[in-house]
């Protein structure tokens, strides 16, 4: 199975381990992964100031992986939600379709809808199956308790993104389970990172994060697993401020989830703790 | 004598542009009122010898010796990006050497080495001649046949390249004739003359002058980080934009470049930024519409790196947008992109910055934005249902899930759902608007509710609402659409119109 993967901004830069924890669990899968350095931003950042910009950012995107003749991996769930945003957008309207062409055609490019684009979790879920993972799993992670993060791009709107059940998901749960943690039920499952407003408001994008990592300290986790590169900054960036106020006690890291299962399938090098 | 006159006139303006250029780097500034640590009022000159002293005497004199062998003898960067134009460049550039070191410089090099230097045809110099022409050649295949994406041939790569062509032909020519005919040999001895002289005026003012800058910005580089002394970034980063050869590689990679197609302002182009700054800092004047376009070319930046990993001059460019976004976004235009996930990075960078002047942008912008709509603040106001101010689904320009709000009955699912309104005591009194109320003033038509409503700019976009609406109703997308609305009211000019993807 082949794909071409699609990293976006935010996981070269900064989330490094996202990308060489997945290429390392997806190379143990059988999954073979296509790059294509021509690809670039998703177009997610600009969907708030600028329709046209946005739909000709993702547009491209696309179309190169047409280009391909590849269905298009994620990593990130702001990328994933934009990409299918856009596409969905592109299906409907034959008119904007239109318009799109006419400026691919520059870089002798075309859109026609051909290409699928994946989440990384749903292509582990859907397309290798949790009986596939569970088989490359030697060394499976003893007792941890996992408080799993949905992230919102990929859920919701569920109308576009077919990701999984918006209000009852399950694909995450189980992918953490086949590494042998335990995935807790927990009230702020499928609730917003709070990323998207820091920078821009930051005392309410930390609050929400905030209430995140309490609620989840609550539920008894010992760490949230998130596989979205903005989440995951969200979860550090936040938990580091809180560690460094002395009346904050508490206390829960974030796990990018296929350093979780790499430990689990015993090619990583990161040991976690109990 | 006239020789002897015009090697010192030469020499004189060369000495004295240089000096001119390096008395920049310490003159020039980038005012960054948000960064914590102020300047020391010691010069920065002091502050720069004292980081070169102590450099040149510690282990990370190893790192410029790398540098030099790497990056200034095989410019392996430049292999790394391109194979053909690393060959340009060597061929220029050891072509040239060549030519500098043994016949330019020969009474003083080569004849120090051997005594008896003479020789009718110099087969080397010929030789190294052509390697530059063939250098020539292929930098102008590359801008006028193959048209190399983004490269952009401004008079300074014209002059450079002509001044260039000039010596080495003129040289050749008179090699060739020094024994046919001694007329010709002169005419072409003088124009030889004359272009490297004036060639070597001009250095400082002219592209060339990135045989000083550019190794000099390489070697400040590979021994500075971001905790190195402040006024000795500030003194690296004005260098960094003469270091710049505006040879277009961080345009070709830059995330964001589709975005320049589509809106067309030149400021989002990495390299052209470059040029711009170069003489924004020089005399820091620009005009509205200037402002406006380079406020929000530096913004709208994802800050994925990929231009500080490609640069070829190896210029630290993440720290330099840093740096300068933080001048250009205090200036008293207001900016829309503040708003939207364009800040993740400057927010995740925010112990680096005052907190005072942290939050202005974003406030700033947010005052503008709401201030035409006038009625949100008059709550007890009594409105007429047929308000001049009306929005419809197409002045939103809402071309998915148009109208939808018209389905809206006010269950209040979607302000119930939505983690911003669950973080306030009191949401009206701090984003105005709730999701349902909005989606109400959309179907009566009242814009001023509408798009007045702080609501807007504090959506996380997490589709809770839109997912749980009973009716069907779009509302975060049509939150999109308003917040689009009122950004292209802010900005007209860098906001080219979306109609055509409104169908």
């Amino acid at each position: 199975m082949k794909f071409s993967l699609f990293l976006g901004c935010n996981i070269p830069a900064r989330v490094q381990q996202y990308e060489s924890s997945a290429r390392a669990v997806l190379a143990e899968l059988g999954i073979e992964i296509i790059d294509n350095p021509k690809f670039k931003c998703c177009g997610n950042p600009i969907r708030n100031t600028d329709k046209q910009t946005f739909i000709l950012m993702a547009a491209r995107n696309l179309a190169l992986a047409e280009q391909q003749g590849q269905n298009m991996m994620v990593l990130c769930k702001c990328c994933f939600g934009a990409l299918k945003n856009a596409a969905f957008l592109l299906a409907k309207n034959t008119l904007i379709l239109e318009n799109v062409n006419t400026f691919l055609s520059k870089e002798n490019l075309s859109y026609t809808g051909k290409v699928e684009v994946k989440h990384f979790l749903s292509v582990l879920y859907h397309e290798i199956g949790i009986d596939a993972i569970k088989q490359k799993i030697r060394e499976p992670v003893a007792e941890i308790k996992i408080a799993t993060h949905y992230g919102c791009h990929a859920l919701r709107p569920s109308e576009v993104t077919q990701f999984d059940n918006p209000v009852a998901p399950v694909i995450f749960d189980e992918l953490v389970r086949v590494t042998g943690a335990k995935s807790i039920e927990w009230p702020l499952k499928l609730e917003c990172c709070g990323a998207p407003l820091l920078g821009v408001n930051d005392d309410l994008s930390i609050e929400i994060t905030k209430k995140k990592i309490a609620a989840g300290i609550q539920a008894g986790a010992n760490y949230l697993c998130a596989a979205c590169p903005y989440c995951q900054m969200q979860f550090d960036h936040v938990q580091q401020i809180m560690s460094s106020d002395p009346d904050s006690k508490q206390h829960l890291s974030s796990i990018i989830y296929p350093r979780l299962l790499e430990q689990a399938m015993g090619i990583g090098k990161t040991q976690y703790e109990g | 004598m006239l020789y002897n006159i015009a090697l010192f006139v030469a020499l004189t303006v060369c000495g004295a542009g240089l000096l001119y250029k390096i008395n920049g780097w310490f003159r020039l500034n980038i005012d960054i009122p948000s960064v914590k640590i102020a300047i020391p009022p010691s010069p920065r000159i002091r502050t720069a010898l004292k980081g070169l002293l102590t450099t040149l005497f510690s282990a990370k004199l190893s790192s410029i010796v790398k540098v030099f062998f790497k990056d200034i003898l095989l410019q392996l960067h430049i292999l790394k990006e391109d194979f053909v134009r690393w060959l340009m460049h060597m061929l220029i550039f050891y072509g040239f050497m060549f030519l500098f070191l043994t016949h330019a410089l020969d009474k003083i090099i080569v004849t120090s080495i051997f005594d008896k230097y003479y020789l009718r045809l110099n087969p080397f110099l010929l030789a190294a001649g052509m390697m530059v022409l063939a250098g020539i050649a292929i930098s102008v295949l590359r801008r006028f046949v193959f048209r190399v994406q983004r490269l952009k041939t401004t008079s300074k790569d014209y002059y450079a390249l002509i001044i260039l062509a000039l010596i080495i032909l003129s040289g050749m020519a008179m090699e060739l004739t020094k024994l046919t005919s001694y007329q010709h040999y002169q005419l072409f001895w003088n124009i030889h003359i004359l272009t490297i002289f004036l060639g070597l005026a001009l250095v400082p003012f002219s592209k060339m002058f990135h045989i000083f800058s550019t190794p000099l910005s390489m070697f400040a580089n590979a021994v500075m980080d971001e905790n190195s002394e402040p006024a000795n970034i500030k003194t690296r980063q004005m260098m960094e934009l003469d270091a710049c050869t505006s040879c277009g590689t961080c345009s070709n990679r830059c995330s964001v470049t589709v975005a320049f197609d589509s809106i067309g302002n030149q400021m989002i182009l990495p390299s052209e930024r470059m040029a711009f700054l170069k003489d924004y800092f020089a005399n820091k004047n620009i005009g509205a519409k200037g402002l406006v376009a380079i406020q929000q070319g530096i913004y709208l930046c994802t800050n994925c790196d990929r231009c500080t990993v490609s640069c070829p001059a190896r210029i630290n460019l993440r720290d330099l947008w840093f740096n300068v976004r933080e001048e250009i976004i205090q200036k008293k235009t207001a900016n829309p992109l503040v708003l939207t996930p364009f800040s993740y990075y400057r927010g995740l960078q925010r112990s680096r910055l005052n907190r005072k002047w942290y939050d202005q942008p974003a406030i700033k912008v947010q005052k503008k934005i709401t201030r035409p709509y006038t009625l949100i603040d008059q709550r007890d106001q009594v409105i007429p249902i047929t308000s001049e101010k009306q929005v419809s689904g197409n002045d939103a320009g809402m071309s998915d899930g148009a109208g939808t709000y018209s389905f809206c009955f006010a269950c209040e699912n979607c302000s119930t759902v939505c983690p911003v309104v669950g973080s306030f005591d009191d949401p009206q009194q701090q984003i105005d608007m709730l999701p349902h109320q909005i989606m109400r003033a959309m179907g009566f038509g009242i814009k001023d509710l509408a798009m007045g409503s702080r609501m807007l700019w504090h959506c996380l976009t997490c589709y809770q609402c839109q997912e749980h609406c009973p009716q069907g109703v779009k509302v975060t997308d049509i939150l999109y659409e308003l917040k689009r609305l009122s950004a292209k009211e802010v900005t007209p000019m860098v906001q080219r119109s979306d109609n055509t993807f409104n169908a």
